[in-house]
């Protein structure tokens, strides 16, 4: 029977804070910009010009159809070599968890539109609102209703995806993890210990998620 | 604008949807006041002559004029402008047959959402009007109630309202009491007829006959993308010669309709020789 001793991790807890500081950084940053990246890719392939829409389609499916891990390993070694530029490997983690999510967000955003009945946009149109303002006032208020759960399960798979960071040797939770291992021999307490942190950050969010749900579904 | 000229007039308008030939030009003049009713068989073309009126469709070939708007299509035509098409739908109010009310807003929101957005009006009198116009449908006391809890009829008293927020020249009217239970009918009904006694100018597009022949200045029937008969209610619900529109006219009542008078004399007469 293993002897468990969490007692053993009390020198380190700083380590796992600030692992998990470096997680909801790269969490917040690049569900920020996957969303920029989203609504604009999104907005475009339903109602932008035609010849917008191969090449956004092969963006996402490229992003969609690799692992994150090769994009991140692609994006910090082969993208260099190809631009010539030196790049640091914080950047080349926020450049490829950025657009992974705006790939995913994307195709959510475009869903989300896509599923406000043509009927709305025709009101719109019948009180003399333009194009722009019908888009604003009218359509994406109820798409972004109907993209909410996917939305939210979407940006907790970007927290866990963060994880992938730690290939690349920046520092997030799971980084801090190998190295209070490498230090401490203690694998069990301290991959326990990172598992239960991610667990209680997104759990509730899962609570806050369904309850938006039901909230967003009053008026339906 | 003279006075002998339409509120709203449609010259020789062509549609196409691809290889389907649906309006084959029609010409159709409505002065100021007058309610125009157009009656059809399905897939005649009535919807989406009432499209073109507001340019939710855009014809191929022919003309529209609404007030000082005027758009000429056809080849060497240059295509409607986005604010174009939007300064003419600020004068030409529509309802349709499945409401299409902004679930995420309140029936007041609905009502005002076009004078603030479209006419900048100030909040506080969009407000007031928007009140003025729901207690005229009889929904003052739903201002602040959302679409979805509202019955299929009031939905419709709503979008009227919303319509006529814009203080339109003209009303289209697309089967909107196709999609309600029967006796929720009537109330719908009423609003319109009430507008009609007001003087407001309207073109109905209906399957409600009686109520066709109580309002109408005129009523044209649609046959194959072409307005078939133009007339009175006399003219077209009531002596109707056209046999095509006799045969639509008999699926809507009991008692054959216009098979006294005229045309059953000249049936019989050709029968008897
Ligand atoms: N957007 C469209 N694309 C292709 N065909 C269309 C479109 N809209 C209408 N049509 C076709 O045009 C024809 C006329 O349709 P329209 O809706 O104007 O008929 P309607 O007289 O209003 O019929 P109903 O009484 O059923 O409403 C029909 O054959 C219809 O299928
Ligand atoms: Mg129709």
């Amino acid at each position: 029977m293993y002897a468990w001793d969490f007692a053993a991790l009390k020198p380190y807890w700083s380590l796992i804070w600030q692992g998990l500081g470096v997680t909801l950084f790269y969490t917040v940053t690049t569900v920020l910009a996957g969303l920029l990246i989203g609504l604009i890719v999104g907005i475009l392939r339903t109602a932008g010009p035609r010849w917008a829409s191969m090449p956004l389609r092969a963006y996402i499916e490229t992003f969609r159809c690799t692992p994150l891990l090769v994009q991140l390993i692609w994006v910090y070694y082969a993208l260099p070599v190809l631009i010539g530029v030196d790049m640091s490997a914080a950047m080349a983690c926020f450049i490829a968890l950025s657009l992974y999510a705006g790939a995913f967000y994307a195709e959510i955003f475009r869903g989300g539109i896509e599923a406000v009945d043509r009927g709305q946009w025709e009101a719109g149109r019948a009180i003399g609102m333009r194009r722009s303002k019908i888009f604003r006032r009218i359509v994406l208020p109820q798409a972004i209703q109907v993209m909410i759960p996917a939305f939210i399960s979407q940006t907790i798979l970007q927290l866990k995806n963060t994880s992938l960071v730690s290939v690349v040797a920046v520092g997030d939770l799971l980084y801090q993890g190998t190295v209070i291992t490498a230090a401490s021999y203690r694998p069990l307490e301290v991959y326990t210990t990172i598992a239960v942190v991610y667990f209680v950050v997104l759990f509730p969010l899962t609570l806050v998620a369904d309850r938006l749900e039901r909230r967003l579904g009053a008026h339906r | 604008m003279s006075a002998a000229e339409p509120t709203l007039s449609v010259t020789d308008l062509h549609k196409s949807y691809g290889a389907l030939h649906v309006l084959k030009g029609v010409s159709l003049g409505v002065a100021r006041g007058e309610v125009v009713t157009l009656i059809g068989a399905s897939g005649s073309g009535k919807s989406t002559l009432l499209r073109c009126m507001n340019l939710l469709e855009l014809p191929q070939a022919g003309a529209l004029q609404v007030g000082r708007h005027r758009f000429a299509f056809g080849k060497g035509e240059a295509h409607p402008r986005d604010d174009e098409l939007a300064l003419l739908r600020r004068d030409v109010g529509m309802v349709f047959q499945h409401f299409n009310l902004f679930p995420h807003m309140t029936a007041l929101q609905n009502v005002t959402e076009g004078p603030i957005q479209v006419r900048n009006m100030s909040k506080r009198e969009s407000i007031e009007l928007g009140r003025g116009l729901l207690a005229k449908v009889g929904l003052a006391d739903k201002a602040d109630t959302f679409p979805a809890k509202l019955s299929g009829g009031q939905k419709q008293r709503v979008a009227i309202a919303r319509a006529l927020a814009m203080k339109p020249d003209v009303m289209l009217f697309d089967e909107v009491t196709s999609a309600l239970d029967p006796e929720l009918v009537q109330e719908v009904l009423n609003v319109i007829r009430e507008l009609a006694a007001e003087g407001m100018t309207m073109i109905l597009v209906t399957h409600e006959m009686a109520f066709a022949a109580d309002v109408s200045s005129r009523v044209g029937f649609m046959n194959d993308g072409i307005l078939a008969e133009l007339g009175s209610v006399e003219e077209v619900i009531r002596k109707p010669q056209n046999p095509r529109l006799i045969a639509f006219l008999n699926r809507f009542h009991r008692q054959p309709v216009g098979m006294r008078g005229s045309v059953d004399a000249g049936h019989s007469g050709a029968a008897s020789d």
